[in-house]
């Protein structure tokens, strides 16, 4: 690019913990007038901390933050505003009720005919086609962020920031995004542009970060580097870690066994042609990003979301498209990823917690002192905390109503058992204990398909993986192929594998 | 925490307690335990859809049509048995169905249609109380005088006893047992709580929940119709403004007694508690020669404090929320 | 052109062509329906409920809702009505009414934004209050013998149309502005329909929640007024059971309940159906006993078809949103 553009931003060892987890541990980088900087990271490599630092969402522990070259002090989003630092979140932020134009100019201090006609003179120079007067409820996701970089350019932002754009667009709309980009590139503005696809990144950035456990693992410009460097320096830089507990791992003919679960190339909303198998006491993983379609496909064999082609044999069962309720009695049962919103019961007792899905098995009443000894039973086996059998279960720790969760998934006596994040919010003391529980399940004959997002995690545990990428399986990866730099390929669709794999 | 809907209990109760003694002490014919269980009849409308009226607030919906229930079961019933001619008990079956029937309206277009339930149960509302005035106005009995004539085993309904007890009393204890027995008892109830609490982790733990729900408002429905045939046989005439003042009455026993209007937690006993304070209030009041208008300030209040002191408690939940939200977001880590 | 498209394109629309094929069909039957004097008589029975609706609008559109209305209506009614019975001049009694109009939204308000409490039971514990003071104050009287001069006020006609009508309709037409297009008007419907978007705006919610309060508390009062002025006389059940036909006409007239949705013409169009279905039936020789049912099944229908109808909507949203995500055929990479 130009040798004297102008630099926008400038960030200088940032860093930021929350509750003394370090999230940020010395972050420098640098954009020019003209430049696309592509942030590359897995989840929770501190992406988004950083940009919610640029935007004055979050205050940096440490470091200096410099606009137009000016140091910046007692940041906040309303002075990043008036800076020109813009941020088009992921899921956009609308008022779905209003029309465009309404969305566009409420609580902004500006005459109406005036933005009125820089939206329009702005939609012309972008090349779009958007109607003022559409209600924001009847846009698509593409068109809900033209509106948010509209929003964001009629602020006369410098510098715009894009949060994994593309994660809900499809080709076309894409392409379109990526001529704005252009044109946004060529007038001189600089944008911070957040994703996991790596093709893209060669496509429309000039530049590259890759960001890692909170620090700048590698940063250039982009005909410096390929795709296979891009995927190192995502990858832990020492993978001999040492780690307390071990899992063993046997590699099994599985050829001459009968698969437990077998999905047979299923389709539905979020995926398409699924295929994989489950054996009896393995723990097989599903890698991917966060957004892939894992919990999707999760769902769709559970029972909450439909599968459109393709079968579900439980045991040679077909249970294709049951109920919850019949896809639990048939012996298969999930753990849900959001333990908040779909776990747990929050303002009833732990007891209550444990025995709500084998209720239907005791009868027509319930029965208090069954109810008791089951809940005592588990809350023993697992090592759950807690002072009485009444308390709260929002009154237990993460991890601890985790257990909770497991306990009544386990009550039901599945032979598979879906885990979709389960280790997520939870402390490592809870964390290795949730990792005793899968071990010992595993050794009890359970079969776990084990959805994580955590690349250590699904590395460690699993016997076979098999990688999500954008709603189909890019990959499985046996025993002896499984580790960091191969999941981490697989997930980013990348993987390559063994020849009998292409 | 645990504690607070017991607690809550308590408190009432001993507000039942203070309000027996201060009236008995302003007029010690307050204190006639035949007078006391004679009132029953003047509030077990308001007590008995009450009980269901919990069970729907429980799974978080709301049920305000159970008043115009009261008139049409009531008009149903008289049209039956005295302009038709059907056999009086049949009647009274196919009226109390009637009532069920417009549950189960309420509570498919709230469960499965997804509409608010303060919204289905207000057009509810006007639409039973409307086709009670057009079958009165269809048979053509004079409106304000309503049907009458009814066989004097019908009057026995309200007015009979059995081993010096009245009626009113044993039917508030009975439906009080059924519904303390399906919401506490029964896997049934729990899954009323346990859809109320979250309805997604229901639905995830394999719970129908639109059916769940569904039948709460069918419940509440029937019990509508209990109400009306007792409050018919109680005024001896089919009206259909009958129950038209209950809306509020019902929903102020039901929040009285501690059900959280969020859902997801109460209890039958508060609310019969809540529904014996307040009947109890009108004849205190009326004996004690201070208008019966006064009621509504009392429970007015009662309610506006009761919620603000159990509102407390779910600022708190929220607090707990945002309290773990970040938690989640920085332990994350991948 | 596209003006026009603009216009058939929203809700209110709906609701008005309704009212107008309502007149038309019933006009057809009988054509005294459209009446000039009719079509007047509509219009004034409904003022009082379009002045509730509006009111109600607003807190409809922060996601709230207000029950306490009836009650205020006939607290104001009463108080004012007793100061004009005893001779008290007819500002201190249109003041003091609208005084106790906004201290009641006030306090509704703020036990709604700042004790947490719903606003169905804050207002609903607020209806019973009311009711009870307006009870003590006049002491269980009817307030009757309201003077002359108060009462020819809702018969004033200018220019052969009823005065009260044209401020009214004048009212809402400006309300209607403030709304629409005014940058702090359209608070009150940003925050019902996404609060936390309103919060990041930096929109005081919370005062603006409470002055919705206020407003439907002022309308209340000023419909007391209108009250005591047609009817002459206010019985201690003066407006019972009238919020019930506010929310729905609100309703019927487009306002959603979910808060964020609606307008305030839309809900005095509303308010005019409700009333206009009475006295259609009676032009139609049809038994006024169907009056209820006609509206509960109306109101049953237009809502559920308008979830329906979002509900649909968003569905296919959500669904085009997941398939975008996924890679498509040949680009792909197989597994097995």
């Amino acid at each position: 690019m130009g040798e004297k553009a102008k630099t926008l931003v400038k960030l200088e060892n940032i860093q930021k913990s929350f509750n003394r987890n370090k999230v940020l541990k010395g972050v420098s980088l640098d954009i020019r007038e003209g430049e696309v900087v592509s942030i590359i990271g897995g989840n929770g490599a501190g992406k988004s901390t950083l940009m919610k630092i640029l935007t004055g969402v979050y205050k940096a522990d440490a470091g200096a933050l410099e606009v137009n070259g000016e140091k910046i002090e007692g940041y906040n989003p309303s002075i990043a505003h008036e800076k020109g630092v813009y941020l088009v979140p992921q899921e956009p932020l609308l008022f779905p009720n209003m029309t465009v134009e309404q969305n566009l100019t409420i609580g902004f201090h500006k005459n109406k005919h005036d933005v009125r006609s820089e939206t329009k003179q702005l939609i012309e120079e972008l090349g779009w086609d958007m109607d003022l007067n559409r209600l924001a409820n009847s846009l698509t996701i593409a068109e809900q962020q033209q509106l948010e970089i509209i929003k964001g350019l009629l602020r006369n932002s410098k510098v715009l920031i894009l949060d994994e754009p593309t994660s809900a667009l499809t080709f076309s709309e894409t392409e379109s995004l990526f001529k704005v980009v252009e044109k946004l590139k060529a007038s001189g503005v600089g944008i911070f542009y957040i994703t996991h696809r790596l093709d893209e990144v060669f496509q429309i950035s000039t530049h590259a970060v890759i960001l890692r456990d909170g620090k700048v693992t590698l940063k250039g410009s982009i005909d410096e580097f390929t795709k296979d460097m891009l995927i190192q320096g995502l990858l832990p830089a020492n993978n001999e870690k040492e780690y307390s507990d071990q899992f063993e791992k046997k590699a099994r003919i599985l050829e001459n066994e009968e698969a437990v679960l077998k999905v047979q190339s299923i389709s539905g909303n979020g995926f398409r042609n699924i295929s994989f198998d489950v054996y009896k006491g393995e723990v097989v993983g599903l890698a991917g990003l966060v957004g892939a379609g894992r919990t999707e496909i999760a769902e769709a064999i559970y029972g909450i979301n439909r599968v459109t082609e393709g079968n579900v044999l439980l045991n040679g069962q077909d249970i294709t498209n049951l109920s919850v309720y019949e896809t639990i009695q048939s012996g298969l049962a999930y753990i849900p990823e959001d333990r908040f919103l779909h776990g747990i019961f929050s303002i009833t007792s732990v007891r209550n917690n444990i025995t709500a899905q084998i209720m239907k098995r005791q009868g027509f009443f319930t029965k208090r002192k069954k109810e008791k000894a089951l809940t005592k039973e588990y809350v023993e086996r697992l090592s759950i905390k807690l002072s009485s059998q009444e308390d709260e279960i929002k009154s237990l720790s993460g991890g601890n109503q985790q257990k909770a969760v497991i306990a009544r998934i386990l009550s039901t006596n599945p032979q598979v058992i879906i885990m979709d994040e389960p280790t997520r919010g939870i402390d490592a003391a809870a964390r290795s204990d949730i990792y005793q529980i899968i071990t010992e399940l595993k050794e009890q004959g359970f079969s776990i398909l084990l959805i994580s997002s955590d690349l250590e995690e699904i590395e460690r545990i699993s016997d076979r993986i098999y990688a999500i990428y954008r709603g189909t399986c890019s990959a499985c990866l046996g025993l002896d192929e499984i580790n960091a730099t191969n999941v981490m390929k697989a997930a980013f669709g990348t993987y390559e594998g063994r020849d009998s794999y292409v | 925490m645990l504690s607070k809907i017991p607690k809550w209990n308590l408190v009432l109760i001993l507000v039942l307690v203070v309000e027996i003694i201060v009236f008995g002490l302003m007029n010690p014919r307050f204190w006639n335990i035949t007078i006391l269980l004679n009132s029953f009849n003047d509030f077990i409308g308001i007590a008995i859809i009450g009980f269901f009226v919990t069970l729907v607030v429980i799974t978080g919906g709301i049920d305000i049509s159970g008043g115009s229930i009261i008139g049409l079961t009531s008009v149903v019933t008289g049209i039956l048995s005295q302009v038709v001619g059907l056999n009086i008990w049949l009647s009274i079956i196919l009226a109390i169905l009637a009532g069920g029937l417009c549950g189960l309206l309420n509570g498919v277009l709230i469960a499965y249609g997804g509409v608010q339930a303060m919204v289905i149960t207000l057009g509810g509302m006007l639409l039973y109380s409307g086709i009670a005035i057009v079958l009165v106005g269809l048979s053509g009995v004079s409106t304000y005088e309503g049907i009458s004539g009814f066989p004097m085993e019908f009057s026995q309904i309200a007015y009979g006893k059995v081993m010096g007890i009245p009626n009113s009393v044993i039917l508030f204890l009975l439906m009080f047992a059924i519904a303390y027995i399906l919401l506490h008892l029964t896997r049934y109830g729990r899954s009323i709580y346990l859809t109320g609490i979250n309805q997604h982790a229901a639905e995830y733990s394999g719970i129908n929940t639109k059916r769940i729900i569904t039948s709460t408002y069918v419940l509440s429905g029937l019990s509508a119709g209990v109400a009306g045939v007792m409050l018919t046989s109680y005024l001896g005439s089919a009206r259909a403004d009958f129950g038209s003042e209950y809306l509020m009455p019902i929903l102020t026993v039901v929040v009285l007694g501690g059900t959280l209007i969020t859902g997801g937690k109460g209890g039958v006993f508060g609310t019969a508690i809540a529904s014996i304070i307040v009947g109890f209030l009108q004849v205190g009041l009326q004996m004690g020669g201070v208008s019966t208008q006064y009621i509504g300030l009392a429970t007015g209040l009662l309610l506006i404090i009761s919620v603000a002191f159990l509102g407390i408690s779910s600022d708190f939940k929220s607090n707990m929320k945002r309290l773990i939200t970040p938690k989640k977001i920085v332990g994350g880590k991948g | 052109m596209s003006r026009l498209k603009w216009v058939t394109k929203q809700r209110e629309f709906r609701t008005f062509l309704f009212l107008v094929i309502l007149f038309v069909v019933v006009g057809l039957v009988n054509s005294d329906f459209l009446s000039v004097g009719n079509l007047h008589n509509s219009l004034k029975s409904s003022l009082l409920y379009i002045v509730l609706a509006v009111g109600m609008t607003f807190v409809l559109l922060t996601r709230n809702i207000d029950i306490s209305v009836g009650g205020v209506l006939g607290l104001s009614a009463a108080v004012s009505g007793m100061i004009l019975r005893d001779g008290g001049s007819m500002i201190v009694a249109i003041v003091v009414a609208i005084l106790i109009g906004a201290v009641i939204g006030l306090i509704n308000g703020l036990g709604v934004t700042r004790l947490r409490i719903s606003s169905f039971i804050m207002t609903l514990g607020m209806l019973e209050i009311t009711r009870v003071v307006q009870v003590i104050y006049t002491d269980g009287q009817w307030i009757e013998n309201l003077p002359a001069g108060f009462k020819k006020i809702s018969q004033m006609n200018i220019l052969g149309i009823n005065l009260l009508s044209i401020l009214v309709i004048a009212a809402v037409i400006l309300v209607h502005l403030y709304l629409t297009k005014s940058r702090k008007g359209r608070y009150f419907a940003a925050i019902g329909d996404n609060e936390d978007g309103a919060v990041l705006l930096g929109i005081p919610v919370k005062r603006y929640v409470t002055y919705s309060f206020v407003v439907s508390g002022v309308c209340s009062a000023l419909a007391g007024l209108i009250f005591a002025s047609q009817i002459g006389f206010i019985s201690t059940t003066a407006g019972s059971g009238i919020e019930m036909t506010v929310i729905a006409a609100a309703v019927l007239g487009g306002v959603s309940l979910n808060g964020g949705v609606g307008t305030v013409v839309g809900a005095t169009i509303g308010a005019v159906i409700m009333i206009s279905i009475n006295s259609a039936l009676v032009f139609m020789k049809v038994p006024a006993f169907w009056n209820a049912a006609i509206s509960g099944s109306l109101l049953i229908m237009i809502v559920v078809t308008d979830v329906l109808l979002a509900r649909k909507s968003s569905k296919q949203a959500k669904k085009e949103r997941l398939s975008a995500r996924v890679l498509q055929e040949g680009v792909e990479v197989h597994a097995k």
